[in-house]
């Protein structure tokens, strides 16, 4: 009896290894890190322009942007992002407009997993972003102002790369998150790696075994990113620490 | 440079009650009065950094009007011939002091980086500073932030420099380094505008005094005459005795 359990222990030990994690990865790799890589970095694009277009302080017309881009970033953040993914990729096929859309948007589900994940990060990032932005000193808008730089080339060269460096954790933690989150890219039929344990879990009866699999591998990524994390601040703090060295 | 008329108001309390003032160039002017006169608001209205609702500004050729809106080729007109100085320093955190002096003549002045860094590395000794190029704001004593700030305003060449208490964050010492650079500047005749509550400095320095008292000018005119024991004027005569001059001579 003793014999046959373990004989039974090492047949799926054997499968996890040379069969169930080789899946998983396959399928974090192509879509869980493409899908999480893509849509944070046209996330952080949304969200810095939102929110340079929020703390701008041009008036007429561009109160009408201003107000969209606020409408955009409500709309994300008081909404679930499973209903956002539903809604971009089982409800806009019916966004049939005669005569300009009158086969309403198809959208293929990867496609509509980059739009969602990046208009949602975009949403949250831009509040971060607006944040750090707002905590830079007026003094120092003010130190360019009088060494005669204009607006914008205070905000590129004096007040983002403060602001960007304050960021940096929170928007670490929002792009852990989004890893996370891209396990919901399941319910609209993108086989990422939850959705490939949920399959093999289907097969073989595991799922105690398959969900515990592919949360490791969940935790794997968050842990390679915290480490960059760390590794990023500590880059982007250097310079107190180098002329202490030398003084 | 001269102000006329100039009235400037906060919410509904008017800090600026119509003055007019000029700032010879070659000189330096010296800005005093009590706390919450209005000096640190006439010294921004320098800069541009506030605006007054009226009044004009003259600097060389240019003349603005307050109460119209500036162009925004006059603000960098008035941006490059006058330079600030802040109390706190604010210099950039995230630049060495080189980068600090070099970023408004490669930014602003389109000047070539090797010419600046050389040009930044000379006004860094003139300072006293130049070992301190290659460190970052952070690791600098506030004497030596100051003079750093001192250093980047004197990059851009500007006609006015302007300074607002540059060191009442300093402690004794470190203000006499700051005190130095000043005292050689106005030798070598750069136009200068200081704010200061150090009396003593003031005598030595000032070529003009700025008496300012409740959004007024009170007094206007040759440095020597207003330290003068018999000065009659009443409220500047109390002010001294407040500020006891005495206990300087
Ligand atoms: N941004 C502002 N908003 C509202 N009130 C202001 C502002 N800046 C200055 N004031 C007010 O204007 C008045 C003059 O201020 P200002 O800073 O010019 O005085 P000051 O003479 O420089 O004083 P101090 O010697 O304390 O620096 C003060 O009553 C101050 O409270
Ligand atoms: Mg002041």
């Amino acid at each position: 009896m003793s014999c046959f359990a373990r004989k039974e222990l090492s047949k799926i030990l054997h499968s996890i290894f040379t069969d169930y994690l080789p899946q998983i990865f396959a399928a974090g790799f192509k879509y869980t890190i493409t899908l999480a890589i893509i849509s944070f970095i046209l996330g952080l694009i949304i969200a810095l322009v939102t929110a340079l277009v929020r703390i701008s302080d041009k008036g007429g017309g561009f109160l009408i942007i201003k107000a969209i881009f606020r409408f955009y970033v409500w709309l994300f953040r008081s909404t679930p992002l499973l209903v956002q993914l539903f809604i971009v990729y089982f409800g806009l096929p019916y966004l049939k407009i005669p005569g300009l859309l009158p086969n309403g948007i198809k959208l293929a589900p990867f496609t509509a997993g980059i739009i969602t994940f990046s208009l949602n990060t975009g949403a949250y990032a831009s509040e971060t972003i607006r944040a750090a932005i707002q905590s830079v000193p007026r003094e120092q808008w003010e130190a360019a102002a009088s060494i005669g730089m204009n607006r914008g080339k205070t905000l590129r060269r004096i007040i983002l790369p403060q602001a960007l460096k304050v960021s940096i954790p929170p928007l670490s933690n929002s792009f852990i998150g989004l890893v996370k989150d891209t396990s919901l890219a399941a319910s609209i039929t993108i086989v990422e790696m939850f959705e490939v344990s949920q399959q093999i879990a289907a097969e073989n009866y595991q799922p105690l075994i398959m969900y515990s699999l592919v949360a490791l591998v969940y935790a794997l990524f968050c842990s390679v990113l915290s480490w960059l994390q760390g590794w990023l601040e500590k880059a982007s703090s250097r310079h107190s620490k180098e002329s202490e060295a030398e003084a | 440079m001269k102000i006329t008329k100039v009235n400037k108001t906060f919410g509904n309390h008017q800090v600026l009650k119509n003055i007019s003032l000029d700032f010879p160039a070659g000189k330096t002017t010296v800005l005093v009065g009590p706390s919450g006169s209005g000096k640190s608001t006439i010294l921004r209205s320098l800069d541009l950094l506030e605006r007054p609702e009226s009044g004009n500004f003259d600097l060389d050729e240019l003349h603005i009007d307050f109460s119209q809106k500036i162009k925004d080729a006059d603000i960098l007109t008035v941006r490059k011939k006058t330079g600030m100085v802040f109390q706190s320093y604010n210099l950039f955190p995230h630049f060495t002091v080189l980068q600090n002096v070099t970023e408004g003549p490669v930014q602003v002045l389109g000047k070539k980086k090797a010419d600046a860094e050389a040009e930044a590395k000379q006004l860094l000794a003139k300072v006293g500073l130049a070992d301190k190029a290659d460190f970052y704001p952070e690791t600098l004593s506030g004497g030596q932030a100051q003079r750093v700030a001192i250093a980047r305003s004197l990059a851009m060449h500007p006609e006015y420099i302007l300074l607002d208490e540059p060191t009442s964050a300093l402690d004794p010492e470190l203000e006499m380094e700051v005190l130095k650079v000043l005292l050689e500047l106005a030798k070598e005749k750069q136009s200068l505008v200081i704010v200061t509550h150090n009396l003593a400095f003031a005598r030595r320095v000032a070529d003009k005094i700025v008496f300012v008292e409740n959004g007024e000018i009170l007094y206007d005119g040759d440095a020597g005459k207003f330290f003068a024991q018999d000065n009659d004027n009443q409220r500047i005569q109390d002010f001294l005795n407040s500020m006891s001059l005495a206990s300087l001579d």
